[in-house]
């Protein structure tokens, strides 16, 4: 099932975890945990918010780390 | 109900000598490990460190039964696999100090996520147990597990606990005295591996036995080593004969992809488990998603359903926002100003131009924004509270890969609807140097917040009932010009490469009007801040330079330096105040309303929206909105282009690219417009 996933993701494009599941026959939930352990093993990254670096923006005090979703990129290369 | 009061027995003193059954407690991080500990031990642990290691260790001791216990609290891991310190502790202990029972603590609410380690323990020597702990948590997202079935997919005792309330725990500890006294006969299910590389661990296991270290099991060295696990490949490198090692090396060679063909059997083994056990996991909500999503994140109806969205938060601010922000500026700041100016009839002239003309004609002519910048702060709050904002992205991800775009370089575009600066520092996800360096350079044409509040202010002026659309074409014709450039760039530099882009979408949900309401709140309060800093100051320096040297506004710097620029400003159909405004934009793009709102501030009584009305066409009023698109980006977000750059020259390049574009479609729009007879 990992196999599938990675064979997924090395298609490229933009992808979304319900969507993942269906093709995989799976739910949401596993796909979610199968992308943590990719991340762990470092075949993808999680794309974690610029909170840090918003000195610039005034509304910086309303939106940091506010974002509930999580995005993932991928590291490897075709 | 709590089993506190049955599971607290009275110390007992320990005999010398006496060997007490070792019980380890195992578990991913933040599954109430540590809660089930300190449940069980209360007062009675201590805290030190692993041998050698900086990993706390915390062992305590219990009685149940009045029969005592030692419990090691092992550091939470996701696996058993030597990615971390952690991990190679956990296995380590299981493998050499042999507890009598292994209770794996699994989170109930994201069995797919906790499972894992158990998929692991199993095929340990050890005995183990599942304590299913928050129960609570599961039932209140709407999961029916039934521990019974769990039990029998697994193989081994599966017992449901709530740790936080001791809700499980007696049932737990008579299953920890069952196990131990061998009345539990379950055979634990193993995951199981794609056949091709069963073959191949076979004959890893062929060369190995015999050689293997105690008190590792042989079958579980070969997998280990299969899966590319660091510390045993060493090991068994370090203990193999030679032509042992080589055999098995180049087994190993042959099969490099059972990396992920091992962990993917384990993800099977999870998947059947949640299948058996876990009855229509949260089955409404997630009906309601998949249907919602059959249209919003479809590739082309998911693009008008944003699309039409847009026009809905256009058609709002327009009907709601901006009726509110002529009566604030024609009324409020129109009526102070007028007020302010008899008040100070007598003062100095220049007491009296700098309250009216700088503070009121400036930083109030964008407080006026205020009602349209609530009803963008709510209505995108709103989108994001449903779970509809992670859809947006996704669907222009789609759009952005169908136009030859680097899906990479979505991420921070999309940051950039909310301010320029931190879709420039989001380009840092992107590995590739000439990748990143471009999308930073089309990073500054999305339409960034203050750049659509000018927009929604000076739309209605110029274009009455016609604004929502006019604003909606100007919206789509800044993203027609990004990914027009972004195609090309992508043809250039990327050469046409795909790489992935994965999102989570979270399940719909009806809207928490506090959440909403809290970050209206917070983010008007921001601007709010922001009028009164930054844009006060720089209506101020604008109103100084109108009248230093003399006073006479005819006279000042800012008008000899209008007229020299205007010849620029003429192309399209600026006079040398339009195009004054149009620069002093480049600190904060609200600038643009603060300048015009100090240069038309001698109109006393009138509002901007009227004064500006009465003085320009809509040919040069469109020409100023769609300037404002593609104008060179704030000054916030330069200064990040060259921080993330490193390069003045990439910096400059970025305002000379933006000042061309804008120029040359402005001046396209303006005499199109002109000709059309606007």
């Amino acid at each position: 099932m990992l196999e599938q996933l990675v064979r997924e993701i090395r298609k490229g494009g933009s992808l979304e975890t319900h969507g993942l599941a269906a093709r995989l026959g799976t739910t949401p939930q596993l796909v979610e945990a199968m992308m943590e352990h990719l991340q762990r093993m470092g075949l993808i990254q999680n794309y974690s918010d610029c909170a840090s670096g918003c000195q610039g923006c005034g509304l910086r005090d309303a939106c940091s780390g506010q974002s509930t979703v999580r995005l993932w990129h991928t590291k490897f290369e075709d | 109900m709590s089993d506190r009061q049955t599971t607290s027995v009275p110390e007992q003193p320990v005999m010398v000598g006496e060997k007490l059954p070792l019980i380890a407690l195992a578990g991913q991080p933040n599954v109430g490990k540590s809660t089930l500990f300190n449940f069980l031990t209360g007062l009675n642990q201590h805290v030190g460190n692993w041998p050698g290691k900086t990993v706390e260790r915390r062992e305590g001791k219990f009685t149940f039964n009045d029969r005592r216990y030692n419990l090691v609290d092992l550091p939470g891991t996701y696996s058993l696999t030597a990615n971390s310190p952690e991990e190679v502790i956990a296995r380590e202990f299981v493998l050499r100090d042999q507890p009598d029972v292994v209770i794996a603590v699994v989170n109930a609410s994201n069995l797919e996520r906790s499972l894992y380690l158990v998929a692991e323990l199993v095929t340990l020597p050890a005995p183990v147990i599942v304590a299913l702990n928050m129960m609570d948590v599961a039932a209140q997202e709407g999961l029916c597990i039934e521990p019974e079935v769990l039990e029998a997919a697994l193989g081994v005792p599966v017992i449901p606990i709530t740790a936080t309330r001791a809700a499980g725990t007696l049932a737990l500890l008579n299953v920890i005295e069952d196990t131990l006294a061998g009345n539990f006969l379950l055979t634990p299910r193993l995951p199981e591996i794609r056949a091709d590389h069963r073959i191949a661990l076979d004959e890893i296991l062929n060369h190995i036995t015999g050689n293997v270290p105690s008190p590792y099991p042989p079958e579980w060295v070969a997998l280990k080593l299969l899966e590319g696990d660091t510390e045993i490949t060493r090991t068994m490198q370090n203990t193999l004969p030679v032509e042992k090692w080589e055999a098995v090396n180049a087994v190993l060679r042959n099969h490099d992809d059972a990396l992920l063909a091992v962990a993917s059997g384990r993800y099977e083994w999870i998947g059947r488990m949640v299948r058996a056990a876990v009855v229509q996991p949260r089955m409404g909500q997630i009906s309601w998603t998949k249907r919602l999503d059959e249209w919003a994140a479809h590739p082309f109806w998911g693009l008008w359903i944003l699309a039409g969205i847009l026009g809905l938060v256009f058609w709002l601010t327009f009907t709601i926002g901006s009726p509110a922000q002529v009566w604030l500026d024609s009324r409020v700041v129109g009526g102070l100003s007028t007020l302010a100016g008899r008040v100070l009839a007598e003062a100095p002239f220049w007491v009296r131009g700098l309250v009216v003309d700088g503070i009121l004609g400036g930083a109030g002519a964008v407080l006026t924004f205020l009602p349209i910048m609530v009803i963008f702060f709510a209505v995108f709050g709103l989108l994001e509270d449903t779970g509809y904002m992670a859809r947006a992205a996704y669907v222009m991800d789609n759009l952005m890969h169908l136009m030859g775009l680097h899906g990479k370089s979505f991420l921070p575009l999309f940051l950039g609807f909310g301010c320029n600066v931190p879709a420039v520092l989001g380009t840092r996800v992107i590995d590739s140097k000439p990748a990143r360096l471009l999308t930073i350079l089309i990073a500054p044409l999305v339409p960034c917040t203050a750049r659509m509040a000018v927009v929604a202010f000076l739309a209605p002026a110029f274009f009455g009932p016609n604004a929502l659309l006019v604003s909606w074409v100007l919206v789509l014709f800044s993203m027609l010009i990004l990914v027009l450039s972004g195609s090309l760039l992508n043809k250039l530099i990327f050469n046409g490469q795909r790489s992935a882009f994965i999102m989570e979408m979270p399940l719909y949900h009806l809207p928490n009007s506090r959440t909403i309401g809290l970050l209206v709140w917070q983010r008007t309060l921001s601007f709010i801040r922001k009028a009164g800093t930054n844009i006060l100051a720089m209506a101020l320096v604008i109103w100084v330079l109108s009248v230093l040297p003399g006073g006479n506004f005819q006279t000042s710097y800012l008008v000899q330096f209008g007229k020299f620029i205007e010849p620029v400003g003429r192309w399209m159909g600026f006079d040398w105040r339009l195009t004054v405004a149009l620069i002093a934009s480049f600190p904060a793009k609200e600038n643009a309303i603060a300048t015009l709102g100090v240069l038309f501030g001698n109109d006393q009584g009138v509002g901007l929206v009227q004064s500006l009305t009465s003085t320009y066409s809509v040919a040069s009023g469109l020409s100023f909105l769609v300037v404002t698109m593609l104008f060179i980006p704030c000054m916030a977000t330069v200064a990040v282009i060259r921080q993330e750059t490193n390069s003045w020259g990439w910096t400059m390049f970025n305002i000379a690219f933006m000042l061309m574009i804008s120029i040359a479609a402005d001046s396209g729009v303006y005499h199109l417009a002109h000709w059309v007879g606007l």
